[in-house]
């Protein structure tokens, strides 16, 4: 026993030493390999952006990365190739498909091939921190149409989607001044833009001071001076589910007073169902978004009107903006760091104008490969 | 009807429960709404039950539907084909789809599984291409072609309900399937062929151009289906439209008593299924549960159907031994 007793104890000591150094190697490594803080990793762009300041890109390589496919990014990707033209770079624009885990992949790939600057709107930004920063440590990284606040992300360009959610509440308050039932139909509720519109909608609506980080309870019905908001109800993006909600509402709902989409194909469907269940202008439509049966609809008086994003905008301003960085202009991004290109209101006055500019920049899109 | 007993209480207790606590739910207008749902998604079950019956499977139906529902407004709109040329292509083309399946599966002896698996990715990638991930809707036109899906029949005698158009082409479809299984030599040979597929091939039964009028039949009843749910609905996303179809589809068939092993088809049972279905997402929303609560609550009634019929047939089936005995 005597004889063992030291033996074991070089053992032993060999043993803790060698888990001792296998753990600080696995430790350094996880440290060398783990992403920066969003702060270091936002300083380390600048730093890099000083650098080209000396050195300018030649012809940088950026990206606009949508959140899912519509005929809104379609214009986007018209916006983008645009500025691409005029500022004689290459730019690649990529549409996920199928959600989040489509938009990482793609992301990805993205940062394999060696792009310089990404412009994303991102799906899920409180989930993505990871993919969003391992962007940032390779390339520029800046978002539209949705922001990822937090993230190491230099700039958000789009629309505040509290204050174009604000406009469509007060279009459904001028059409329902006195009251009555509301319900609210949105693709899904998990994105910041979502979230920030549906709230906005409703501050608007009940006419409340501005508050962007107010968030009331969307799972449960509400009375507030005079309006009654039903419920909210979501469907994932699938246009039958969304059709039956608005059937399933009106049923429950017969003193329904008006109903708002706020993602484009709600409002269409809208539309769609008040029209084949006859009631087209009896339950009115505050509507989001460019859908051509919701402007046919502000021309024929059924729908109120709609509020119109610039898609064209946020693509042309994402890649202007990643253009000027690789040329070192950082004053390029704005003071608190978000550009902000407005909402409209189209109602009946203005919704020929707007129309016939929109096709033409639709066409620019669909003509671009 | 007897083996469906199961099924026909569940769906009986989620009508009962949600007219007495949800909010009009036998009004005329909700009533209309859930036959022509259950029509559009019994076309489409209809179709997966006849593969199921031959124990194979069809995951690419939801494929099919995205790729004729966008197929149809893109060159009736985009490209000013008539729909007299419009609808016997697509309906064409989906039997090929289904031909093409069957082939592979009978021919080059391929797991239906893996076939469809890949014809799900293949045509929605195709609907997406050939559109440039455009959505595709009718602009406000082809209302009279549209009213073959969002018609309504007025009925003697009934004021406000009026019989969704889509009833007609299920009830059609319906009727032939149920003389084929139930009185044609064909039928009893394609169940033949789902139970022991070998001993049906050595007893002479052409078990491939069975197998493979299964796919056919089921790619064709997809590809109308997906006709009739842009006719309904008036616009389509490729990258979205039809997504999952082919799940509900399987589980109202499933639910209807068609076994996945093969050999078991029936069509009550699979039209009950999908009302079934169709019911339990309309009370979700009339008794206000929340879309968030939907997919649990569909999976546990689901569960509850098939363990309730399952009781239900061995309660029978022990009696029957019983009184043999006696």
């Amino acid at each position: 026993m005597g004889a063992g007793y030291p033996c074991c104890a070089r053992l032993r000591g060999m043993t803790i030493h060698r888990t001792v150094a296998v753990l600080a190697t696995a430790l350094s490594l996880c440290t060398a390999m783990a992403i920066a803080p969003a702060a270091d990793l936002v300083a380390a762009q600048k730093e890099r952006i000083a650098g080209y300041a000396k050195q300018p890109m030649k012809s940088p390589h950026l990206s606009f990365v949508s959140n899912g496919v519509a005929d809104f990014w379609t214009i986007a990707k018209a916006g983008s190739l645009a500025a691409g033209k005029d500022l004689g770079c290459e730019v690649t624009v990529v549409f996920p498909g199928a959600g989040l885990s489509d938009q990482k992949r793609m992301l990805e790939d993205l940062v394999i091939r060696g792009i310089d600057g990404v412009s994303v709107s991102p799906i899920d930004p409180k989930n993505q921190m990871e993919v969003l920063n391992q962007i940032a440590e390779q390339a520029l990284l800046i978002t539209n149409d949705s922001d990822a606040p937090g993230s190491a992300r230099l700039c958000y360009i789009g629309m505040d989607n509290y204050l174009a959610g604000r406009q469509c509440g007060e279009l459904a308050r001028k059409g329902l001044p006195n009251g009555g039932e509301v319900a609210i139909f949105i693709g899904r509720l998990e994105q910041d833009n979502a979230k920030r519109r549906w709230q906005g909608f409703v501050d608007g609506l009940l006419s409340r001071s501005v508050d962007a980080e107010r968030r009331d309870d969307h799972t449960k019905p509400f009375t507030e001076a005079g309006y009654t908001i039903v419920g909210t109800w979501t469907d994932s993006f699938d246009r039958a589910k969304a059709k039956a909600n608005i059937e399933d509402v009106m049923t429950r709902y017969p003193k329904l007073a008006l109903v708002t989409g706020l993602f484009e194909y709600n409002s269409v469907l809208a539309v769609e169902v008040f029209r084949q269940a006859g009631r087209a202008g009896q339950i009115k439509i505050a509507a989001f978004d460019e859908g051509a049966d919701v402007l046919v609809g502000i021309r024929e008086g059924i729908v109120l009107g709609t509020v119109v994003q610039d898609p064209y905008g946020y693509g042309y301003e994402s890649i202007k903006l990643l253009h000027a960085l690789t040329q070192g202009k950082l004053d390029a991004i704005p003071k608190d760091g978000v550009m902000n290109i407005p909402a409209r209101t189209i109602t009946k006055d203005n919704v020929d104008a707007f129309w016939s500019d929109l096709k033409a920049k639709l066409a620019a899109g669909k003509a671009a490969k | 009807m007897r083996k469906h007993w199961g099924l026909l209480g569940i769906f009986l207790v989620v009508c009962i429960v949600t007219a007495l606590y949800g909010k009009n739910f036998l009004t005329a207008y909700n009533l209309m709404n859930l036959v022509q749902r259950t029509a559009l998604f019994s076309i489409l079950a209809l179709g997966v039950g006849f593969v199921i019956g031959t124990g194979g499977i069809d995951l690419s139906l939801g494929s099919v539907v995205c790729l004729v529902g966008i197929a149809v407004p893109w060159l009736l709109i985009e490209h000013g084909w008539s729909p007299w040329t419009v609808v016997p292509v697509v309906l064409a083309g989906s039997a090929l789809i289904g031909l093409a399946h069957g082939l592979l599966v009978t021919r080059l002896r391929l797991q239906p599984f893996l076939v469809t698996l890949c014809g799900l990715l293949l045509y929605r990638g195709i609907a997406r291409w050939m559109t440039g991930d455009q959505s595709q809707g009718f602009q406000g036109e082809f209302a009279e072609l549209r009213s073959i899906a969002v018609g309504r029949i007025p009925l003697p005698g009934l004021e406000t309900f009026r019989l969704p158009a889509t009833t007609i082409p299920l009830v059609v479809l319906a009727v032939i399937a149920a003389l084929f299984l139930a009185r044609t030599v064909w039928g009893r040979w394609l169940l033949a062929t789902g139970s022991n597929e070998a001993a049906a091939r050595y007893s002479g039964i052409p078990t491939a151009r069975l197998v493979t009028g299964a796919y056919v039949a089921c790619s064709l009843l997809a590809g109308l289906g997906g006709m009739l749910f842009i006719f309904d609905v008036g616009s389509a996303q490729p990258s979205d439209f039809g997504n999952f179809y082919e799940l509900y589809a399987i589980a109202a068939a499933v639910l209807g008593g068609c076994s996945l092993r093969g050999g078991s088809v029936s069509v009550v049972g699979i039209v009950l299924g999908t009302a079934t279905l169709q019911v339990l997402r309309n009370s979700i929303n009339l008794l206000g549960l929340g879309s968030q609560l939907e997919f649990a609550v569909i999976g546990a009634v689901l569960l509850a159907g098939v363990a309730a019929d399952e009781l239900v047939r061995r309660w029978h089936a022990a009696r029957l031994e019983r009184r043999g005995a006696g």
